[in-house]
């Protein structure tokens, strides 16, 4: 019996470990490239085709199903400063201006044309004609100068995610209204970002005035708020919020919009999102045909494609995306009230050598971050922009590809050794090197990366305590006194236009993280930084401009106040039921929705 | 308290429990001397060899047999499918050795040993041998799940032995002495089973930060799973202290003038020896699912401390069971280990059951 | 035996109250500010977040903050939850109904299928079919859920293309065309999105409930009265289900209060693992955001769901069983 039994356990075994040698491949003679890449897609093409597209006329009807992770926490585009609102409030309101979905640049919309004194101060803009709101009110200047005067700029509504945008240098824009079609801007200064910010959405007067009245405007437009209260001109309108549920969106009858033989767009009758918090089941849901867009990541990208010759889906890759990842020192040259300095000016003597953050940057292994955090799909970052942000994107600044050598010379040139041979690098003074390095948890894909960096900097000849805070005690702690902590690495989500950066990269910035809200500019550059956006902001001529960022750009490369790490790439996928797709490197996939329609409907 | 031969001859009987036996010998003496057993050390990787499929061994090279088996270097390529394509560099042998130094590591923490079981000598040059696989970082999942082992198959008896020695306290003093006591001791130990076990163990745990030390979260877990199991246990042995307290030796002890602990800890509890090993035994599953439970959803053992449980965590989608599935063993062994201390304790309870 | 009943459940409430005071106690001692999220919004003035402050007694020892819970507790006020901005008793509200539908599903579908098998199993000692259930029992109870949960959904995924399985859908409680079937449609469409949670924990619960009833069914079947009925000349069936299950049935119940207890537990787990929008994964988004209102509130939701189960099964224990109404 016993016998018996143990037979059975040593085949079971036996069996057991053939078939994990089974799991191997097959021989064959290696390739010797450790920095394995992966094969890259022509983005140029890509473009060409975009531009060229001319959509089909669509047939009406249809629903979409999209998906998202969490319910939306507001549909008030004032007030709201969750990125999620906007995916949700983009369908609801619109703007006078829009930004092309394949050059990026901005084109009329809710306005048909401007006009611009030369001097650049004032700005006109004539209005769409025909154009109403949702409950079959007018569209007017009067919606424009409410928007601006009676929202933006009113100061007792918090908080306010649009009136740093309108603020230039503290002074406002006054907003006059010609007729009912015709509203004129006039800036206190050349604003270079003034038409693109325009993209801005406009909310209707007549509707929401009486709440401004009351001073309950923050509270309006809310997940609570009965769908048929909500009055836009957009594309589509909220009819049905189900809490952890869905959202559903249906077709705006009088939208403003035609196709070129004068049906009313959009074609598909409704956009339901539902919300699905764990990606596994996002991803077989998408599969099987219960969603019709999904944003894959990295490592789903195999499956995927494998499966997308079953010709229920396309899977696109379109090119780097625009969040960040950057690592960044504390550079803080301040004291607290006691005179003692925030940083510990052992530590600050290294993080302030810019040669020592010249050899972290060559140290990071971004090739592997790369194959490991996004299975091989996604781009080294060398700048503050990224390519998906279009014209100012500056393709030649200051590289610092992976060469542990490099940055162990660079480090031994600084007078960093390891005098008393325990692996850990001392500085000239004979510190050890040591530090923390903290990131925030909650973000799968910055976790990851934290975790490589870690162990280069280890490679280094650091010693690195690391640690994990919860995404808001972290912002907290570095933007506050006493600015108790030494290396940090956290992302933001990019933009077209530079200038609203500045709150990172002016010296007087609240987010300049790694030394906030400077009274003056505590290096050199970082004053001719400063300049160049004082400068940039006004000057209107685009060549210009593009050279004032360019060397912003370069300068932020040289000098690595925020070494940045690899960007993702955006992997697009939609059931092929979806027509008129065109996709673009800078729009993704559902750029010209309006113009998508259901096939065989 | 004497284990008779009878006991264990019945438990020897059932092939099951002895199997579960065998299991968990072989799991604890792996879990003792891990860091000589494990080729690598907890969190030694290379990244190139990042989700590496288990190294084949091999016999044959270049035509001609050898009896040491050795294996060849992997790398890998994306294909058009950025899938990875691993090849083997079928110039070069490597061959296995046992006794070999390598990864210098301190056994129990303490004791510094470069030796280890098995693996590729340095005279040999570099290459890996991953016989499970590698994970996301190019790590030995076999090195991997054998430090793991260190917290699954410890949190178990660091648990029970909290749980026991309240139970036996609460349940012996609540059983002797009856009355009042019995009654308040035991709606309080009722407290603790009305809840169920996975909500109190997230509330409890969110009264901690997220991000703490590894061994701060190990006694961490030990005592929150400890603070869910104990009362049934106190339950139980206060019914069986009952009845035992009302039989005749006890009485003579009390007339002989014995305090009220020396019966209750000398003489009363150790006739709910047999049960009490029985429900220990049969308890311990609970701690090793409930510690993996926790590190899997993100708030027990965190990287790159190794548990069972939050080794499995990572490997929790779609992309890893299609491309991957090596990374789905810790499970297997949560599985084995529990399965094992099942059996092991219905062989027990047959075993010790004065009724069979 | 009702008085019993009575008495027990009064009990509970006091009893809960202790045990969220404990919780509450190690909630409040631990470090980190509730409030930090809000302190340090630019969107939000120091005014509002002393307000809050204020609301909730936050200044004020743990003793008093607890009464004051208390008391709120008593106006069925859980308290705001800051990390989803709405009362407590709303967000739960919300999703007490899908755990409990999940819940009380798996324990209806675990019972009519356990109970069988145990009897089967029972009857036919050690046969095949037996053993093989025994396997199965051994392999469900050691299995950890969210492995099978994943194993589950990727095979139904897999299957897809397999008539009645691939219509499985997987995750979520309703298809996204919910609102535009008729009403039939609509209960159709909810019973199959509740399959794979149901299958998953029902797999996970048979097995120790199996076991069990076989072993209280062999237990039955080896007494003196057993013997005598057979004796008699009583046929195999009656002797089997008049006579011995009738009796094995009632330790059953009783264990019905512990199985439900872990159930909920599983349920819990189940729900985070496929996102099923239920008391479970709302407690771990809570702990995640260390939301202590919204951590408690549902830890109390989980206390009371155990108890009215327990209640229910005292109140079968009573219907069963003669002995027990009689005393």
């Amino acid at each position: 019996m016993h016998k018996r039994l143990m037979i059975c356990i040593a085949a079971t075994l036996l069996s057991a470990f053939i078939l994990l040698q089974g799991c191997s491949s097959t021989g064959g003679t290696s390739k010797q490239s450790d920095r394995n890449q992966g094969p890259g897609i022509d983005y140029d093409a890509l473009q060409k085709k975009a531009l060229a597209f001319t959509p089909a006329i669509g047939t009406p009807g249809g629903n979409l199903i999209m998906s998202t992770t969490s319910d939306p926490k507001s549909f008030n585009p004032i007030t709201s400063t969750e990125t999620s609102t906007s995916e949700f409030t983009q369908y609801i309101f619109e703007g006078l201006v829009r930004s092309n979905g394949i050059t990026l640049l901005p084109e009329p919309n809710l306005a048909t044309s401007w006009d611009v004194s030369s001097d650049g101060l004032s700005w006109t803009f004539h209005l769409r004609p025909g154009v109403v709101w949702s409950d079959s009110v007018p569209f007017s200047a009067y919606d424009v100068e409410f928007t601006f005067n009676d929202l933006i700029y009113n100061t007792a509504i918090n908080p306010n995610s649009s009136r740093d945008i309108f603020m230039i240098d503290d002074k406002k824009i006054a907003v006059t209204v010609k007729d009912s079609l015709t509203v004129t801007f006039t800036l206190p200064f050349p604003y270079a970002p003034f038409l693109r910010a325009m993209t801005q959405e406009i909310l209707p007067k007549h509707a929401l005035s009486q709440f401004v009245k009351k001073g309950t405007f923050s509270t309006e437009l809310s997940i609570k708020t009965k769908p048929e209260q909500i009055v836009g001109n957009g594309p589509y309108l909220l009819e049905s919020y189900l809490s952890s549920q869905k959202v559903v969106f249906k077709k705006n009858p009088r939208y403003w919009k035609t196709d070129r033989e004068g049906n009313r767009l959009p074609y598909i009758d409704r956009i339901v999102y539902t919300i699905v918090a764990d990606q596994n089941a996002e991803l077989l849901k998408f599969k099987k045909g219960e969603i019709d867009y999904l944003s894959a990541k990295g490592e789903d990208y195999p499956g995927l494609k494998r499966d997308e010759a079953s010709g229920l889906y396309t899977v696109y890759r379109l090119g780097p995306s625009t969040g960040s990842n950057f690592l960044f020192f504390n550079l803080n040259a301040g004291r607290d009230s006691a005179g003692k300095p925030y940083v510990n000016p052992v530590k600050a003597s290294w993080f302030n050598n810019v040669n020592f953050r010249r050899a972290v940057a060559y140290s990071l292994d971004k090739q592997n971050m790369i194959n490991i955090v996004m299975n091989g799909l996604g781009y080294p970052q060398w700048s503050p922009m990224t390519p998906a942000e279009g014209y100012f994107f500056n393709n030649s600044v200051t590289e610092y590809p992976y060469d542990v050598k490099k940055a162990r010379e660079l480090l031994a040139k600084e007078g960093f050794r390891d005098s008393n041979n325990d692996s850990i690098l001392e500085d000239p003074k004979g510190n050890p090197v040591d530090f923390t390095f903290v990131s925030n948890s909650g973000n799968n894909v910055r976790m990851k990366i934290a975790e490589i960096i870690r162990k280069d900097l280890e490679e280094l000849g650091f010693r690195v305590h690391f640690q994990l805070l919860e995404f808001n005690s972290l912002i907290q702690k570095i933007d506050n006194p006493p600015f108790e902590w030494d290396a940090v690495l956290l992302g933001l989500t990019g933009g077209v236009e530079p200038h609203f950066g500045k709150n990172v990269w002016h010296s007087t910035g609240s987010l300049h993280m790694w030394y906030p809200r400077q009274k003056t500019p505590a290096t050199p550059w970082e004053a001719t930084i400063d300049s160049l956006f004082d400068v940039g902001v006004k000057e209107l001529d685009n060549e210009k401009r593009k050279a004032i960022y360019d060397r912003w750009q370069q300068i932020a490369s040289d000098e690595l106040p925020l070494i940045y790490t690899v960007l993702q790439e955006r992997i697009s996928c939609i059931n092929n039921r979806i027509g008129n797709l065109n996709p673009s490197l800078n729009g993704g996939l559902l750029h010209n929705l309006e113009y998508l329609y259901i096939k065989g409907n | 308290m004497r284990f008779s031969n009878r006991a264990l001859d019945k438990f020897l009987k059932h092939p099951l429990a002895v199997a579960g036996s065998i299991v968990l010998i072989v799991l604890y003496t792996l879990m003792l001397f891990a860091e000589i057993i494990a080729p690598y050390s907890l969190d030694n990787g290379l990244r190139e060899l990042s989700y590496q499929p288990p190294s084949r061994i091999h016999f044959v090279h270049n035509g001609r047999f050898s009896p040491r088996p050795f294996v060849y270097r992997y790398s890998f390529t994306f294909n058009d499918f950025f899938e990875r394509a691993f090849v083997e560099d079928r110039s070069t042998p490597y061959h296995l050795s046992f006794l070999v130094k390598g990864d210098p590591v301190k056994l129990w923490g303490i004791i510094p040993v470069r030796h280890h079981l098995f693996g590729i000598p340095q005279s040999e040059g570099e290459c890996r041998m991953y016989l499970l696989g590698a994970d996301a970082v190019g790590r030995d999942l076999l090195s991997r799940i054998l430090y793991g082992s260190r917290v699954s198959l410890t949190i178990g008896f660091f648990g029970v032995a909290i749980t026991a020695i309240l139970g036996f306290a609460v349940g012996g003093l609540s059983g002797y002495f009856g009355g009042r006591t019995d009654w308040f001791l035991m709606r309080f130990a009722e407290c603790f089973m009305l809840v169920p076990g996975f909500f109190l163990m997230l509330a409890l745990r969110s009264a901690f930060p997220i991000e703490l030390s590894s061994t701060e979260i190990y006694l961490l877990i030990v005592v929150i799973l400890s603070f869910i199991g104990w009362a049934g246990f106190a339950r139980v042995i206060r019914g069986m202290a009952l009845s035992i307290g009302k039989r005749d030796f006890v009485t003579a002890a009390r007339a002989l003038g014995a305090s009220h602990a020396r019966i209750v800890f000398v003489h009363i509890l150790p006739q709910t020896l047999s049960y009490a090993i029985v429900s220990i035994t049969l308890s311990i599953p609970g701690y090793i699912l409930g510690e993996s439970t926790l590190s899997f959803i993100g708030l027990g053992i965190q990287d790159p401390q190794a548990s069972w449980g939050n080794l499995l965590g990572v490997a929790m989608n779609i992309a890893d069971i299609q491309y991957h599935p090596w990374i789905l063993l810790p499970g297997v062994f949560i599985f084995l280990a529990v399965m094992a201390f099942n059996f092991v304790g219905d062989g027990l309870r047959d075993a010790l059951d004065p009724n069979r | 035996m009702r008085d019993e009943i009575i008495r027990r459940a009064l009990i509970s409430i006091p009893q809960l109250l202790l045990m969220s005071f404990i919780t509450f106690l190690f909630i409040d001692l631990a470090p980190g500010d509730i409030l930090a999220k809000y302190r340090f919004d630019p969107r939000i003035s120091r005014k509002t977040v002393e307000q809050i402050e204020k609301k909730y007694q936050f200044d004020k020892p743990i003793v008093v903050q607890y009464v004051h819970w208390l008391g709120r507790l008593a106006k069925l006020d859980l308290g705001y939850s800051f990390s989803r901005e709405a009362p407590v008793t709303n967000v739960i509200a919300e999703r007490l109904l899908n755990t409990f539908l999940l819940s009380f599903l798996s324990i209806l579908f675990t019972w009519l299928i356990a109970i069988p098998l145990g009897i089967y199993a029972a009857v036919h000692q050690y046969s095949w079919g037996d053993r093989i259930m025994s396997l199965i029992s051994y392999i469900g109870m050691s299995l950890p859920s969210f492995f099978l949960a994943l194993l589950v959904m990727y095979l139904v995924f897999q299957c897809r293309s397999v008539p009645l399985i691939g219509a499985i859908p997987i995750g979520g409680m309703m298809s996204s065309g919910y609102e535009q079937l008729p009403f039939f449609a609509k209960i159709i469409d909810r019973a199959a999105h509740l399959i794979i949670p149901v299958v998953v924990l029902t797999i996970g619960a048979l097995a120790g409930l199996q076991r069990i009833a076989r072993g209280n069914m062999l237990e039955e079947l080896r007494k003196q009265y057993i013997t005598t009925a057979r004796a008699k000349g009583l046929p195999e069936n009656r002797v089997i289900y008049k006579h011995a299950l009738r009796n094995a049935i009632n330790p059953l119940i009783t264990l019905f209060g512990f199985s439900f207890s872990e159930l909920l537990s599983g349920a819990a787990l189940l729900e985070i693992i496929i996102n099923w929008p239920g008391l479970g994964s709302l407690m771990l988004a809570a702990v995640r955001s260390q939301d202590t209102f919204l951590v408690m509130g549902s830890m109390l939701m989980g206390g009371i769901m155990l108890i009215i189960g327990n209640l229910i099964a005292d109140l079968l224990l009573v219907l069963v069983d003669p002995r027990v109404r009689k005393a």
